[in-house]
């Protein structure tokens, strides 16, 4: 399937790619765009206005898509805590670690080469987070 | 960067929740519905999500990015932006150095609370300003006070 969303992704929508790519769709393909009007029409959209894969009451994209493809599993419900604190960072929830997530991306945002890129280099990251919250 | 909304007068929480988060953001408030921010990808992100909520809440809402015609009104509204946070950067200074008078169980339960203050309120600063420094100084000098207890 292909997947579409904004372009200069940040922690919510590298978060969103690498669990769709790891949880939902392991043939996903991603493309970047400006406008929501060049999402292309066999793409799911995700993280952009007025679709049903952003934001919902109250909760970031990633935890939506927790919700809708009912992935039930809490080391992703804790990284889901995390990716809400870092992008939204209203406090629902203690993620001390979403300042260091924050600044991890900002860091290789500034040399990544492109949007791709940006995803192959913050996976490993989530990874990281999921086998070690996993062992409970 | 302006937000244009219009929320109907019932339910009063989406209005609620809607201001809540504004003010979080730090907005400077131009007319009846209408808020500012300075233009950034971030301020961008953020007031799109709160148009979609404004919609989801049966309103309206439009993003303009727009300049003010004059120096001095663009002026206004920086400084309106950075007197609110020079504001909330005064009350940390003021509480860093009334902790240290505190006992000292008082004094790290501040410490820990300023810190976060200091966190959220530079999330906010759009326009650097000098009492940032010194909040930090006054809340640095706390920790100190802390740390040299701890050794002791």
């Amino acid at each position: 399937m292909i997947w579409a969303t904004r372009r200069h992704v940040h922690i919510d929508r590298t978060a969103c790619a690498w669990l769709i790519r790891r949880f939902v769709d392991p043939a996903a393909e991603f493309v970047f765009v400006d406008d929501p009007d060049d999402v292309p029409a066999e793409a799911t959209p995700f993280d952009m206005r007025g679709v049903e894969l952003g934001h919902r009451d109250g909760r970031c994209s990633f935890e939506t898509i927790l919700v809708q493809y009912e992935l039930d599993d809490p080391a992703l419900e804790r990284i889901g805590h995390l990716v809400h604190e870092a992008d939204i960072g209203d406090e629902r929830y203690d993620a001390p670690e979403a300042a260091g997530i924050d600044a991890l991306l900002r860091g290789l945002a500034l040399t990544a080469h492109d949007d791709q890129h940006m995803l192959s280099q913050t996976a490993p990251l989530y990874d990281a987070l999921y086998g070690l919250w996993s062992r409970g | 960067m302006l937000l244009a909304y219009r929320l109907p007068r019932t339910p009063s929480t989406p209005r609620i929740t809607l201001w809540r988060k504004l003010r979080r953001m730090g907005v400077v408030q131009i007319a009846e519905g209408v808020v500012a921010l300075p233009a950034t990808a971030d301020t961008r992100e953020q007031l799109e999500w709160l148009a979609d909520d404004v919609v989801q809440a049966g309103g309206e809402a439009t993003i303009w990015l727009a300049e003010p015609t004059t120096a001095a009104e663009h002026r206004r509204l920086a400084a309106a932006m950075t007197g609110r946070i020079d504001e909330e950067y005064r009350s940390i200074t003021a509480e860093a150095h009334a902790a240290m008078r505190h006992s000292a169980t008082e004094r790290r339960r501040t410490l820990a609370r300023l810190r976060r203050e200091l966190r959220r309120v530079a999330a906010r600063e759009y326009f650097s300003t000098d009492q940032a420094d010194v909040a930090r100084e006054a809340v640095e000098a706390l920790a100190n006070a802390v740390a040299a207890e701890a050794a002791a």
